[in-house]
């Protein structure tokens, strides 16, 4: 419980968190998650690079993510545990919106 | 102050630490008369060059000390940003203007709202040195040259109060969204 109350303190992600952490489930550099939350989001969601290296700082004080190697003078990261258990509480909040959602929807008919 | 040989102009204009979207307006706006900045000398100088006229997007941002700029270059330069200087923790950023695609840097409110509290908290710097000249304003003692040292000060600790007043509406402002 307080361990999942820990959790409940870095949720709800903002979109483009959410997008950024779930394309971290393989090591990237910076742009390689530009280019993939872009392909993932269908076009929705687009990171400016201000915006992903803000994301990248925060992620990684907050242990979230972490470097996993350097490539020149780009940097890879990935997810820790940690970041993949507040994820999976992210993914339950949205589950419960979109079955909600879709209750609604079929509602109307 | 304006100097000017044939490719050359080197102009003299003040923006405030409030106006960064106005200073980028500007330097667009320069750009489709083919003037591109080329380097930033002291701050409120600009260099620029003659050119095509285009329309290119400008950005500025504003970093800490504590960002790896190796890492921090790299990935402006990997999403198309050119870099063309810093000030003072201000980084100019261009890119060609682009009609459906991304002209910004920071994509969401929570980010922008980051970014200005980062330059909030620089700003927070210089309170010890404002609280000084505010003290000191109203004792006559502290000023020999009349009231020039006093005018001098109560100026700097205007500009400096209405400078965190804007930066604070505009992170009001992002917040209300």
């Amino acid at each position: 419980m307080s361990e999942e109350k820990q959790m409940q303190k870095y949720l709800p992600l903002t979109e483009a968190t959410y997008y950024i952490m779930l394309a971290l489930d393989e090591p990237l550099h910076g742009y390689g998650v530009m280019q993939k939350v872009k392909k993932t989001s269908e076009g929705t969601v687009d990171v400016g690079p201000g915006t992903l290296y803000g994301a990248f700082s925060t992620l990684q004080e907050e242990g979230l993510i972490r470097m996993v190697k350097k490539e020149d003078r780009r940097k890879v990261y990935a997810l820790t545990s940690k970041g993949m258990q507040v994820l999976r509480g992210q993914i339950q909040r949205l589950q419960i919106m979109t079955k909600l959602g879709s209750d609604f929807l079929s509602r109307l008919g | 102050m304006n100097t000017m040989d044939k490719n050359r102009l080197r102009k003299f204009k003040l923006f405030f630490a409030w106006q960064d979207d106005k200073e980028e307006d500007w330097l667009r706006e320069m750009a489709r008369m083919g003037w591109h900045l080329f380097s930033l000398g002291l701050p409120g100088f600009y260099n620029f060059t003659r050119g095509e006229p285009r329309d290119v997007v400008y950005r500025l941002d504003f970093t800490t000390s504590k960002i790896d700029m190796d890492e921090y270059l790299q990935l402006f330069q990997d999403a198309g940003w050119e870099h063309l200087g810093s000030l003072v923790g201000w980084q100019y950023f261009r890119k060609p203007a682009e009609a459906e695609g991304m002209n910004e840097i920071y994509t969401d409110p929570e980010s922008k709202i980051q970014r200005h509290q980062r330059l909030l908290g620089y700003l927070m710097l210089f309170l010890p040195i404002m609280i000084v000249l505010f003290t000191r304003i109203g004792d006559p003692m502290a000023y020999p040259f009349f009231g020039v040292m006093k005018l001098f000060s109560a100026v700097v600790l205007l500009l400096y109060a209405y400078a965190v007043v804007r930066i604070f509406m505009r992170i009001n402002q992002l917040r209300r969204r």
